[in-house]
Order: C-alpha cells, then sequence, then structure tokens
C-alpha cells in the first residue's frame, strides 16, 4: 500500500505539474462568501497543511478542488488537470470532515466498494484492502459492521478509504478529529509513509501541533483569503525568544541586552522575544562582559500557534 | 464492473441488510394467505350462483391488486425518498462523489437497484395472488405477465419521480410530496369516472389531464384492464350505466399513445433528476 515510487527520480520530474494550483479561487454561498480568491500552489511530495480556524473555509476548498462543489470564480487545477476532472479523481484519496459510511457493511465491503468505484483491477483489490486494514489498524474489526464503530474507529476507516488504491494526492479534512492521542500519534506515521511513497498529502486541520509535526509547507487561511504560506521555518520567521535568569547587571547594561531584542523582566528573569537564534551566545557574552551573573538560558522558539494568533490578529 | 452496476448491487445489497426483502416477504405471504382465505369462502359460498362468483372473483382480485399496486407504489416512494437528500445531508455520498464516477452513475444505479427490487416485488407479489385465485377459484387473469408489468410500471414511474425530487428536497418532504402527488392522481382518476358516469365534461378533463401529468392511475387502469376476463368486459359495457364512474373497472387498454408518452414522462423525469443531482452542491 505504502511503496514507494520510482526512487531514481523526484516526483516533480515524473509528473511534470503541481500536485495543487489554484488562482483567485472563489466561492460565494448565497449569503456568504466561503472563499474569496484563495492562490497557493502545492508540489508534489510534500505533506501541505492547509489551516484556519472554524469557518475559514478549508472544507469549502478541499470541496472545490474535488469538484464536490463549483467555484463562483478564479481557476483550480488538480494533478495537472482541471479540479473535479472525474479520470484524475482515480488517482485522488478523500477523508472528508463530515461523514459516514453504510452502517449496515462491514469494513471489508466498504472498502471492497471502494476498489470498485475506483475500478482497480481485481486481482489488486484483497491485497490492497488488507494493506489498507493493517494501516490503520482495523485488521482485527475487518467484518464487524460499521454501525457498531466508534466515531474514532469510522475514522481510522474513512482514513483507510481514503488510503485506498495507492492515491498520489490524498485529501485529509480534519482525519484526527476524533481520535484519541494513540490514533493521533499513528495518523502522523501514516502521514509520514504517504509522503515516503512520493505521494501528496493535503491536510487540512485546525489542530497546529498536527500540523507542527508532519507538515513540509503550510497556508494559514481566515474568511476565505490566505492570510499566509510558506514552509514552517519562514513562516515562523527564524525568531525565537530566550529567558535568562541573571543577577548583578546594571541600568546601562540592561539598556545594552535590550538591544538584542524586545527586554522585559520579572525579578531575575529576563525575557528577550524577537531575538534571532544565532544571536543568543552574544547576548550572554555580553551579559557576562557586563559584570552580570547567568544562572540559566532558557531559549524559547515561537511556536505556530502563537504565530497563528499573530496571524489571525492582524486587521 | 460499470460504476452504475456497483452502485445498483450496493443498493440491493441494502435492500437485504436492512431487512427490506424479509419485510415485504412477510406482508406478502400473510396477505395472500388471508387472500386465499377470502377467495375460498367467496368462490364456495352457498348464497352466490355461479354467475355472480365469475363477476365477484375478478372484481375482488382487482381490490386485492388494487392494495399490492398501492404497497409498489408506497414502497417505491419510501426507498427512493432518502436516496440521495439523505445521503448527502450524512455524509455518505461525499466519499462516494469523490470517486471516477458520474452524478448519473449514481443515481442511476439507484433507480436501477430499487428498480430491480419493484420489479421482484410485482413478479412475486403477482404470481402469488393469481397462484392461489387459480387455486381456490380456478380464475386466471387473461394477461398476468402484462398485469405484473403493469403493477411494475406503476412504481417505477413513482420511483423515477421520488429520485428526482430527492436531489433536491430532503427526505421527509421527497416522500410526503410523492405520496400526496400519487395519491392526487388516484383521486383525478376517480374524479374522472364520476365525470364519465355523470357526463360532466370538465372532471372528465381533469382525470384525462391528470393521467398525463402523473402516469401513475393510467398505469393502473391498464393493470385493470388486463385483470378483467373479456366477458367481464363485455357484460360491464353492456350496462352502459355501469361503464363508468366504477374506479375499478377498464373497458380498454391504454393506447399506443399513451404509452409513448408514458415513455417520454419516464426520461424526462430521469433526465430531469441526473441535471438536478449533477449541479448540487454536496
Amino acid at each position: 500500500m505504502l511503496g514507494h515510487m520510482d526512487p531514481g527520480a523526484t516526483s516533480a520530474d515524473v509528473h511534470g505539474s503541481p500536485a495543487v494550483h489554484t488562482i483567485e479561487l472563489r466561492k460565494a454561498y448565497r449569503t456568504t462568501a466561503a472563499l474569496r480568491g484563495l492562490s497557493m500552489t502545492v508540489g508534489r511530495g510534500e505533506v501541505f497543511g492547509f489551516l484556519g480556524p472554524n469557518g475559514a473555509g478549508k472544507t469549502t476548498a478541499v470541496k472545490l478542488l474535488l469538484g464536490l462543489v463549483r467555484p463562483s470564480g478564479g481557476e483550480a487545477m488538480v494533478l495537472g488537470a482541471p479540479a473535479g476532472d472525474r479520470e484524475t479523481r482515480r488517482r485522488i484519496g478523500y477523508l472528508p470532515e463530515l461523514f459516514r459510511f453504510q452502517s449496515w457493511l462491514t469494513a471489508e465491503e466498504v472498502l471492497t466498494l471502494h476498489c470498485r468505484l475506483m475500478q482497480l483491477p481485481r486481482a489488486r483489490v484483497a491485497g490492497a484492502i488488507d494493506e489498507v486494514l493493517e494501516t490503520v489498524g482495523l485488521a482485527d474489526r475487518r467484518s464487524d459492521k460499521v454501525g457498531s464503530f466508534s466515531k474514532g474507529m469510522q475514522q481510522r476507516l474513512g482514513l483507510g478509504v481514503a488510503l485506498v488504491g495507492e492515491p498520489e494526492l490524498v485529501f485529509l479534512d480534519e482525519p484526527t478529529s476524533a481520535l484519541d492521542p494513540v490514533g493521533r500519534h499513528d495518523v502522523r506515521g501514516i502521514i509520514s509513509r504517504i509522503r515516503d511513497r512520493g505521494a501528496t498529502v493535503f491536510l487540512n486541520t485546525h489542530l497546529l501541533e498536527e500540523a507542527e509535526h508532519v507538515c513540509d509547507r503550510v497556508t494559514v487561511i481566515d474568511h476565505g483569503r490566505s492570510v499566509a504560506t510558506g514552509a514552517l521555518p519562514e513562516l515562523l520567521g527564524g525568531k525565537s525568544s530566550v529567558r535568562i535568569r541573571v543577577s548583578g547587571l546594571n541600568d546601562d547594561a540592561l539598556r545594552v541586552v535590550a538591544g538584542f531584542g524586545n527586554l522585559t523582566h520579572d525579578g531575575e528573569w529576563l525575557t528577550l522575544a524577537q531575538i534571532q537564534p544565532d544571536q543568543i551566545p552574544a547576548l550572554v557574552s555580553t551579559i557576562v562582559n557586563a559584570g552580570g551573573q547567568v544562572g540559566a538560558v532558557v531559549p524559547e522558539h515561537q511556536t505556530l500557534e502563537e504565530r497563528f494568533l499573530e496571524l489571525l490578529a492582524k486587521p | 464492473m460499470s460504476p452504475v452496476v456497483t452502485i445498483a448491487l450496493l443498493t440491493l445489497h441494502e435492500a437485504v441488510r436492512r431487512k427490506l426483502i424479509a419485510a415485504c416477504a412477510a406482508i406478502t405471504i400473510g396477505l395472500v394467505g388471508l387472500s386465499a382465505w377470502g377467495f375460498d369462502r367467496l368462490a364456495h359460498t352457498a348464497s352466490f350462483t355461479s354467475g355472480e362468483v365469475d363477476v365477484a372473483i375478478p372484481q375482488t382480485l382487482i381490490l386485492f391488486m388494487f392494495m399490492f399496486s398501492f404497497v409498489v407504489a408506497l414502497s417505491a416512494s419510501a426507498m427512493a425518498s432518502p436516496a440521495i437528500s439523505a445521503e448527502a445531508e450524512s455524509g455518505v455520498l461525499l466519499s462516494i462523489l469523490a470517486r471516477p464516477v458520474r452524478r448519473s452513475d449514481v443515481l442511476l444505479g439507484k433507480w436501477l437497484g430499487l428498480a430491480t427490487v419493484l420489479l421482484a416485488y410485482a413478479a412475486v407479489v403477482s404470481f402469488l395472488e393469481f397462484a392461489v385465485v387459480d387455486w381456490v377459484s380456478g380464475f386466471v387473469p387473461p394477461d398476468p405477465v402484462v398485469v405484473a408489468l403493469y403493477l411494475f410500471a406503476e412504481g417505477a414511474i413513482l420511483l423515477t419521480l421520488t429520485l428526482m425530487l430527492s436531489t433536491r428536497l430532503s427526505a421527509i418532504a421527497t416522500g410526503v410530496v410523492a405520496i400526496a402527488l400519487f395519491g392526487a392522481s388516484w383521486l383525478a382518476g376517480v374524479v374522472g369516472s364520476l365525470g364519465l358516469a355523470f357526463k360532466i365534461s370538465s372532471l372528465t378533463t381533469v382525470g384525462n389531464v391528470a393521467r398525463y401529468i402523473l402516469p401513475t392511475d393510467g398505469l393502473w387502469r391498464g393493470a385493470i384492464y388486463y385483470l378483467e376476463p373479456q366477458s367481464f368486459v363485455v357484460q360491464r359495457l353492456t350496462n352502459s350505466h355501469d361503464s363508468g364512474g366504477n374506479p375499478f373497472f377498464a373497458q380498454s387498454p391504454p393506447a399506443w399513445g399513451y404509452l409513448v408518452w408514458v415513455g417520454v414522462w419516464f426520461l424526462a423525469v430521469l433526465v430531469a433528476g441526473i441535471v438536478s443531482f449533477d449541479r448540487r452542491e454536496v
């Protein structure tokens, strides 16, 4: 299931076009604008995080890319074809955010149905189902009816359905919303293995920790617009903060220290925000040379959550 | 396997798993059993002459088949009303429509699966009822296969309409509208019969127009005609006062032109359903 593509070539060489490319993609419903001109490119073989608060337009964007809803304007290409192209959907896997499978089918029957709808060669069906069930941890529940599954197990099955047939592009819309910590950890492993075989993962999530763990690049959207895009280190701006426990510094020395970043202090602890990580050794030297006694140095990186909140707070 | 066949088999699978087939079988066996007892009493009662029995048996059979036609129509509506809308609302359709299938494949597959259930029901119930009547009274309708086909066609027409409505309305609204239209169509047929009996042309027109707007009653009239022995029709026609006004009597089969219209109606509503589903956002 999670085998490798041609190891001798990059996925971009093999396919030539981005996995997803949108230009000013818009979607308006009667009273609301769900997307207000989304432009983005997702490269082949990357794990792309599509982040945003609830109601930002993430699910609408995925549905547009799959052809489940029609755009009000703009363009969208998926795997080199117009979004929604029927033949291209053969190469796409999709885990919807809110979904249900036929409760009267067993897990194995649900997967068989999707193998048939994908028109997977008959000889590959049994092997594909076994592998997917093993991957999502449902091998021992394959003959149980979906109606007897917990929400977490249904989400695992949904993930299995998205993976069946080794798709080149997998859309995962909030894949861990119903999972416990073990399940979330498993999903991160599954996403890594999808990337390892050269496929692209488009991960829709509002769980920033999830994105931080697995995504190569992210786009943050809010109110239907992209507010930031880039690799995680770029997005975080390489900025961090450092907390230092220090004694023996006079006001003059503190003024020098404040030149390294935004200084705040609380008793013995100084906090310097917006400091480049490679400036920390020079900062410590400066404090020591000024007669300060350093008891502890605690570097703190800006988390995606902090950056996310900062981005959403912009007018 | 084509997606249409895959969806049709899924629909049949659902009918079996959800015990629809078992429930239909149980109720049918019960009703046919009761009808066997009733027909036996009717055929062997001492207070009827043989001539009266010859009239009473076909007339009672028509009433029983009317009940079964009602079951076919209600089943068509009940099965089809959640077929698209409920699955779209619950999210079942999301993962299916993201596959390389046309929406028309899904709609046609559902139609095919549900129509197969209706055809099987119409065939089995007709065979059982006719066999029972033959067994207890010796009467066999002149064209039993055609009767079953008309019964199925009536259900298939309502099935097609309900599926079309289901692409836009909620399951409950679809069911209510479909049943109401079916009932109105039947009632319009009765009104048309009364118009004939009392020579009120406007009422006759209501019946005629309704048969074209929703052909379920027109097809039921076809089933009635093929349930009647020829002697029965002749006798009714000679009693001119009895030739109209009876909603359970048909003096002629549906004209070919009308059957062509039914075909056109079916295709138009099916295509409307496909277009409507195609434009629906899920």
